[in-house]
């Protein structure tokens, strides 16, 4: 209970609206909300916007349902009081957090108040938002997506200087920021400038984004990098959307704008469950589930050493305007997209026969597992949509490691249990060609006629396999090329069905029909089998 | 104007040039097509423009980020 006297002579009168509530204690509430809207006051909103950055406040209003946020440890913060305890300001705790609504969903929604210390951790009991934060406990118990809006960069040294010691690393544990990740949709979109405790947060999500040009993510900032290794760099350079999304895939999207980071974190979300024990929502479709599209009877050139656009198969195969790809510009020799078949959300992985013919490499290979995972912990059917020579080749590929992170994704294809289908369009070799099918389920295989396959190519197959008669033939060259001929007229996909290797070998036009009618199928296996993902093994 | 540098995105090599110094390009045109992995990838023209200047040469080895031309809108 507080004094009526305490209470300083400005907040008379103070209520939900102009007027008071006549009641000193219901007044104080909407007197300390007030001082938490003005974060961390008026210059440093002004020098928030002149970075081009929204306030979190801001982010969260223009990200969420109109009205739908029910903000959650809005008088946190540090209280300044006078000698007789009367209450003089309290500068608020630097991470806002609390439920809201997207679409119409609930969701558990945070982010650090840069304006307020630059959202570095405050001394409270109980941390509100990052690893640990009540946030998390939140999305966790109510079971609903978790978004968060990072801005700061973690720990700072003076920290120990108020607390009389160091913390140690990992008592605000990463425990439930982990744990989530198998339960609910966890977001995280990087803001500003993120380093430590926030960038390590932001990493572990299903979808991450960043804005070009206003912020950066990286493990530690240019002061540290200047100290510990001599090297000048701006954070830009650094940690900017060239390094952490195009080059290095830390983050998987990268937007022009805040407002498009919204517009993304919104759609990721609508192709979501609510958490792994739902099923996926379905949504109307104004596009004919027997809509068949002549443009894919000859969309694959005759010649196979030419490419096509995958993305432009993609579009006629998939609801109108329901592609959405992640990591659209690292390891591009594979697409991950979310889309949706009859209104159900599927997650489609195609080899793109641009980049390296579609090869995968090894930044193919971390992006196909991480998709294949997201789609299997909330039960959205796969779809391949198969092009793959194999895996990369080269002295490059084998420095990255490519044989073994394509190997693990092959390992993570092999633990697959949602309902997969494998759609070959052209090439399927080898061990890459593994890693587009999933025995677990159905393991149903369809082609197109165009479709070829076998442990590997009979171009460089037969110069290896035959080595010694082609160099004892009188034309080597020529005797190389007979015996390239006289494989392949083997390598006819029919030949295959015949043997019922493949399960049919399907009109292109028809793909969307026939692949519709598998996932509405699918959604009463995936029905009776929701709930959290099973772990096992060690990945290699 | 502005100067538009365009990139490999593959390593492997120069197969044809098919635009030459000079030549008008459509956004999406086809400027060169190179050989990798047993495939010809086309370098397609990312903007509308003037072709400025040619990097490369026909069976010339191209590294990934090569620039490759340069292209004035």
């Amino acid at each position: 209970m507080l004094d009526r006297d305490l209470i300083p002579r400005e907040m008379e009168g103070a209520g939900s609206g102009d007027s008071g509530s006549g009641d000193a204690n219901i007044d104080e509430i909407h007197h300390r909300r007030r001082m938490a809207e003005k974060m961390g006051g008026e210059e440093a909103v002004q020098r928030q916007h002149d970075a081009g950055r929204l306030t979190v406040r801001e982010r969260i209003a223009k990200l969420t349902d109109q009205k739908s946020f029910r903000e959650v440890g809005t008088l946190a913060g540090s209280g300044e009081y006078d000698e007789s305890h009367r209450l003089l300001n309290v500068k608020p705790a630097p991470y806002v957090a609390g439920l809201a609504r997207i679409d119409g969903r609930p969701v558990a929604i945070g982010g650090e108040d840069f304006t307020v210390r630059g959202g570095t951790s405050f001394g409270a009991l109980r941390r509100k938002g990052g690893q640990g934060g009540f946030i998390e406990d939140l999305a966790h118990h109510y079971r609903i997506p978790l978004v968060n809006l990072v801005d700061g960069a973690g720990g700072t040294v003076t920290s120990a200087k108020r607390r009389g010691y160091v913390v140690f690393p990992g008592v605000d544990g990463f425990e439930r920021s982990v744990e989530l990740l198998g339960e609910v949709p966890v977001v995280s979109a990087v803001m500003g400038t993120a380093a430590g405790g926030p960038a390590g947060r932001a990493i572990l999500s299903h979808f991450s984004l960043m804005v070009r040009g206003t912020s950066q993510i990286f493990a530690a900032g240019p002061p540290v990098v200047k100290r510990s290794l001599g090297q000048d760099i701006d954070k830009e350079e650094l940690g900017g959307a060239r390094v952490a999304v195009d080059k290095a895939g830390t983050i998987h999207n990268a937007v022009d704008t805040e407002e498009e980071a919204f517009e993304q974190i919104r759609r990721f979300l609508s192709y979501m469950p609510q958490n792994v024990w739902d099923l996926p929502p379905v949504t109307d479709t104004s596009d004919p589930v027997d809509r068949c599209e002549d443009a894919l009877a000859s969309i694959v050139p005759e010649k196979r050493t030419q490419p096509y656009d995958m993305k432009t198969l993609l579009g006629h195969v998939v609801d109108a305007e329901s592609i959405f790809e992640l990591q659209p510009t690292h390891g591009k020799a594979v697409i991950t997209a979310l889309a949706r078949l009859g209104g159900r959300p599927v997650g489609v992985i195609a080899n793109n026969p641009k980049v390296y013919g579609g090869a995968m490499d090894a930044d193919a290979a971390r992006k196909q597992i991480h998709f294949m995972e997201l789609c299997d912990t909330f039960h959205i059917p796969l779809i391949f949509f198969v092009d793959v020579p194999g895996f990369m080749v080269g002295l490059k590929a084998e420095e990255e490691a490519t044989l073994r992170e394509g190997m693990r994704a092959v390992y993570v294809a092999g633990q697959l249990s949602v309902p997969t289908i494998t759609l070959v369009i052209r090439k399927c070799y080898g061990m890459a060609g593994m890693a587009t099918c999933n025995k677990n389920d159905i393991d149903l295989k369809l082609a197109w006629p165009t479709g070829e396959w076998g442990s590997l190519p009979v171009e460089g197959g037969v110069a290896a396999a035959f080595r010694r008669e082609i160099a004892s033939a009188p034309d080597p060259k020529t005797r190389e090329k007979e015996l390239e001929a006289e494989l392949r007229a083997y390598a006819s996909p029919f030949r295959t069905a015949e043997a019922f290797a493949v399960e049919e070998i399907i009109d292109p036009r028809e793909t969307r029909p026939v692949l519709c009618e598998f996932i509405a199928l699918a959604e009463g296996r995936v029905s009776a089998d929701l709930g959290p993902r099973r772990k096992a093994g060690v990945s290699p | 104007m502005a100067t538009i540098s365009v990139k490999s995105e593959v390593t492997g090599s120069v197969w044809k040039v098919e635009k030459a110094v000079g030549d008008q390009v459509a956004k999406g045109e086809t400027i060169m097509i190179l050989e990798s992995m047993k495939m010809e990838i086309p370098v397609d023209a990312p903007e509308a423009g003037t072709l400025k200047e040619l990097k490369v040469a026909p069976e010339e080895p191209v590294e990934e980020e090569q620039e490759l031309c340069l292209i004035e809108t």
